[in-house]
């Protein structure tokens, strides 16, 4: 089955932001082995706009893992932004992730201890970039970005989940990284407060941003420029 | 087949295996600090042993020298309720070791074939003959001499000539052992005939006998019948001091190691207590943890008591592991302890052993405890609104109350640190239980720093009473007289010279011991009420006495009151004319006139000590003038022992540090435990919060960042612990003090330095980061992607 969408953009034909190549993936689980990625080959242009979607288990989240150095490949390479993330260390991973990529989460993952703008300066902290003062003042003007600027002394406990996703969307953006991913990101919202959030990330994309994100939502994919189709390890479409 | 109940109540434990690994060393510690209890049991079996192999007396007079036949020793036997009698002599001589002279006494022994009392029995080597000595066990044991079959030793006589020995072996007997650690005295074993020819006198200086009815009533009429007889023999001037009757079941040092377990026992319950806040906090943690699984339980059909067996059962499981392994470690502890103690005081050996019924206690508390403290959190867990317990993530809620808030201020610290410090607030009572296991280590450690403070404090300002630089004291046989106190007072270097005359007595069924002393003496005494004798009374010789506080709040006495002592010479009423708390003879001492004491022995110039000052303190002056004064006194014929005041005080106080490090070894249990505890909440926290940290490396955090994380988080439990545990450690110190007092009959000043609060906090720190090691390490290997993925 094809999933519908829109005409592929021109930023497929530029420079791959992401490129990757023959990628396998297997779980150890036990004494089972699973094969989460079987040969993957794709490539994604910087400034594109891009939705995964697949079935459960076909695979979908294990890419943005890869893509984003969670998870190691079991085989074949990873480019992303000229760096081979299959040969770096956790640690170097983590210190890339921090300056390079903001990532989405389904259920947001917010620090419950930490207020709206502590939880969108903090890669910001870890990356130990700036004064105190120009974090702050980055972590406010991402949170204004996403409607955010009244709240910034909430806890999550006291924003609503759509807030929340606006406050996990905010702590993405903290480091100012050509990358996006999203697991899921709508896929705890109700539907008006996901149709605004995608509206969020389109504005993000049309600022320059490369935005990649998995979703079971064929109407959300459907307005994606570009959607890569997972099935049992392999890109079965796009 | 299991059923899937049973199975899940197993699998729970092997899935978290290191967290089944810390609850079962807290409830094995735990469990074994029970096996404290076992150690005077243990040591009481060894040495009740060691009652019956050296057939100890239960009746022993002393009495100054007195010539007995074998028919009149035969007679002594034949006398009612008389099992068995043995003769003593001794004598106190002088014996070179190395290049030093050191205190001895020679034992006199009838027939080493043929003991019924008292027996010396060898250890290693041979029973003496009359050209050789018998070391006891303890010279070696306590480090007065180490001497063996085969060395030889000079003796150094009363009279002073030399005389050379050889050592036939070691022997051991349980009165001579308790001489060797009670006065630093070396105690050889020789025939009597060597005894009387090293003194130059014959006769024997004492009776030790055994009883067929050793009960007090049967005992005293012994010992009636006993004088009544000695009267008839020729010679015989009274005993020279109280005669002593061992109670049934009792022997050497048995009320000093009753006490000391009554500490033990203190120091056993702080641990138990520590450990039932550890076991509660382990087990609701394991409880909390499965909430959801708990919910999905129930949402599949499965009743309230279904889901409470599948915990209990598993806290059965946790407690039988514990319960084993801490019955076995505590059989282990507890055999070491008793050994330990056994041999560095009696030089017994203890061997393996086991009191069954703190081993049935250890293995009921191991295995009900646990399931017990975990019942309020089931009922918790099972009261939960299922919605809400499904959707549980182990970590979603931020505390938001004042602690929190206050918590969220701390703005100074990098960020990462203050993750750390919030997260403290996001567990209350699992932080807070944690903080108080950490309290109980702290307040202990503080405790029994201030005890050891104090017992030093306090031997130092007893010591710093004396204004003698020697006390020399006769070894008992005969008493000095005036010709004594000339030799002393021409001896150069003597600035100072005052007779003593002690002697023990009993008041209200106590031993005391009667000090007679000048008016004026060359000691600091300090009164509680009353007032000291005056000079008109020393010269009336009047029965009036300073009476240690210690023994006269044990008795009930107070000034103006009379008493009556028991005296050598029958009993004696004295008026107490004031209370004194020098702590001397630890709390012990009856002050009286000399003249008066002098009166009641009927020993006008008589005197058992001098105390001398020297011209000045410097150490080498008192020890050269020391050496002189005893050759002196050798070379007139006396029998001489001297005790050095600025030796004894620092011999005194490192008997009583060593005693003191005892205790906290014993603490460290507490300590252990406590940082088991620490390690456990941290673990805990760890694998609850792996997704949370998998999020975090996946925003940049990188290991450090982590690790300062959950650092900062142990590092305030521990010092939130410390400061919970300095009220704690001034409470137990003030019942540490109290029980000190009712227990040993010891008064220590209560002193609480803050220094030692600092060496608290300094180890805390330091056992913190050390136990913190293991569960931050594994929190920084944790691969983002597994993190995320981990359930």
């Amino acid at each position: 089955m094809v999933v519908a969408g829109r005409e592929r953009t021109e930023a497929s034909t530029r420079a791959p932001l992401i490129e990757l190549t023959g990628v396998e993936k297997v779980y150890r689980t036990g004494k089972l082995d699973y094969r989460a990625l079987r040969g993957v080959d794709l490539s994604i242009g910087a400034g594109e706009l891009v939705a995964v979607v697949g079935p459960s288990g076909s695979g979908k989240s294990t890419i943005l893992n890869i893509v984003t150095g969670i998870d190691r490949a079991s085989a074949g390479t990873v480019t992303v932004d000229g760096q081979r993330l299959d040969e770096m260390s956790e640690e170097e991973l983590a210190v890339w992730r921090g300056a390079n990529v903001g990532i989405i989460f389904q259920f947001f993952q917010l620090l419950p201890t930490l207020s709206a703008l502590e939880n969108a300066v903090l890669p910001l902290d870890f990356l130990r970039r700036g004064s105190k003062r120009e974090r702050f003042g980055q972590a406010q003007r991402n949170l204004e970005l996403v409607g955010l600027g009244d709240k910034v002394d909430h806890l999550p406990a006291e924003l609503s989940g759509g807030e929340q996703q606006r406050v996990a969307i905010a702590r993405s953006l903290a480091a100012d990284p050509r990358l996006i991913v999203g697991d899921e990101p709508t896929g705890n919202l109700d539907t008006v407060t996901a149709a605004e959030m995608f509206a969020l990330l389109e504005r993000l994309n049309e600022e320059g941003k490369t935005i990649l994100f998995v979703t079971h939502d064929r109407e959300l994919a459907a307005r994606a420029p570009r959607v890569v189709e997972i099935r049992d390890g392999l890109v079965v479409n796009g | 087949m299991v059923s899937a109940s049973v199975r899940k109540s197993a699998t729970d434990l092997t899935r978290r295996r290191a967290r089944t690994f810390f609850t079962v060393a807290t409830l094995a510690i735990a469990v074994a600090s029970i096996s404290f209890l076992a150690v005077p049991t243990l040591i009481d079996g060894a040495m009740q042993e060691e009652v019956r192999a050296g057939r100890l007396a239960d009746v022993t007079v002393a009495m100054r020298p007195v010539e007995l036949s074998d028919a009149q020793l035969a007679a002594l036997a034949e006398l009612p309720n008389v099992a068995a009698v043995e003769p003593r002599a001794s004598v106190d001589v002088r014996v070179l070791v190395g290049e030093r002279r050191a205190p001895a006494r020679v034992i006199g022994v009838r027939d080493f074939a043929h003991q019924g009392v008292d027996v010396v029995r060898v250890e290693s080597g041979a029973f003496p003959d009359r050209r050789e000595l018998l070391a006891d066990v303890q010279d070696a044991n306590v480090g007065v001499y180490d001497g063996r079959a085969g060395d030889t030793l000079t003796v150094v006589r009363p009279s002073g000539e030399d005389a050379s020995f050889a050592v036939s072996g070691r022997g051991r007997s349980l009165p001579g052992g308790e001489q060797v650690q009670d006065e630093d005295v070396i105690v050889l074993y020789a025939p009597a005939a060597t005894v009387a020819a090293l003194g130059g006198e014959a006769g024997y200086g004492g009776l030790a006998l055994r009883l067929d009815d050793s009960r007090p009533g049967a005992a005293r009429a012994t010992v009636e019948a006993v004088r009544s007889y000695l009267r008839t023999v020729p010679g015989f001037a009274g005993f020279s001091n109280l005669p002593e009757v061992r109670a049934p079941g009792d022997w050497p040092g048995k009320a000093d190691t009753e006490a000391f377990a009554q500490l033990l026992g203190v120091i056993t319950v702080l641990a138990l207590l520590s450990a039932v806040v550890l076991t509660s906090n382990t087990m609701s943690t394991l409880v909390a943890e499965q909430t959801r699984e708990i919910a999905v339980m129930r949402a599949v059909g499965a009743r309230r008591r279904q889901v409470a067996l599948v915990y209990l059962r598993t806290t059965l499981f946790l407690g039988t592991l514990g319960a084993l392994a801490g019955a076995a470690l505590g059989i282990l502890l507890s055999s070491l302890l008793a050994s330990y103690f056994a041999s560095a005081f009696w030089a017994v050996d203890v061997g393996f052993g086991v009191d069954p019924v703190v081993l049935v206690v250890s293995l009921l508390v191991g295995l009900f405890a646990p399931p017990l403290a975990a019942l309020p959190a089931i009922r918790r867990a099972l009261r939960v609104d299922l919605r809400e317990a499904l959707e549980a993530s182990g970590s979603a809620l931020g505390g938001q109350d004042a602690a929190d808030r206050a918590l969220r201020r701390v703005g100074f610290l990098p960020r990462t640190m203050q993750i750390g410090l919030r997260n403290v607030g996001r567990r209350k009572r699992r932080s807070l239980a944690t903080a108080v296991i950490v309290a109980f280590a702290v307040g202990n450690l503080l405790a029994v720093l201030a005890v050891a403070d104090a017992v030093t404090e306090s031997t130092r300002s007893a010591w710093g009473d004396h204004l003698e630089d020697v006390q020399v004291s006769t070894g008992g046989r005969a008493l000095f007289d005036q010709r004594a106190e000339q030799a002393i007072r021409s001896t150069p270097g003597v600035a100072e010279v005052e007779p003593v005359l002690k002697n023990t007595v009993a008041l209200a069924g106590r031993k005391a011991v009667v000090w007679g002393v000048e008016q004026a003496p060359l000691l600091r005494y300090r009164l509680a009420d009353g007032r000291w004798f005056s000079p008109a009374e020393e010269q009336a010789g009047e029965r009036v006495a300073v009476v240690e506080r210690n023994i006269a709040q044990i008795v009930g006495v107070d000034v103006g009151d009379r008493i009556t002592l028991a005296t050598a010479a029958g009993p004696a009423g004295f008026r107490v004319v004031g209370i004194a708390k020098s702590q001397q003879e630890d709390g012990t001492a009856l002050y009286v006139p000399l003249t008066t004491a002098r009166a009641l022995l009927g020993r006008p110039t008589g005197a058992s000590a001098f105390w001398v000052r020297a011209e000045s303190p410097d150490q080498a002056l008192v020890d050269r003038t020391t050496t002189l004064v005893e050759d002196r006194l050798a070379a007139l014929g006396y029998e001489v022992a001297s005790e050095v005041t600025y030796v004894a005080e620092r011999d005194e106080v490192e008997a009583n540090s060593s005693l003191t490090t005892t205790v906290a070894v014993l603490g460290f249990v507490i300590v252990a435990m406590s940082m088991v505890g620490l390690a456990n909440a941290i673990t805990t926290n760890v694998l609850e919060r792996t997704r949370e940290i998998g999020i975090l490396r996946s925003i940049g955090a990188r290991a450090r960042d982590v690790r300062r994380i959950f650092t900062t988080e142990g590092i305030a439990l521990g010092i939130g612990g410390w400061l919970l545990g300095i009220p704690l450690g001034y409470l137990l110190t003030r019942l540490l003090v109290w029980l000190i007092w009712e227990i040993v009959e010891v008064r220590i000043p209560v002193v609480f330095p803050p220094v030692n609060v600092l060496i608290a906090l300094v180890g805390t720190i330091v056992l913190a980061l050390l136990v913190l090691f293991l569960p931050v390490r594994r929190a920084v290997r944790f691969r983002p992607g597994d993190a995320i993925r981990y359930a």
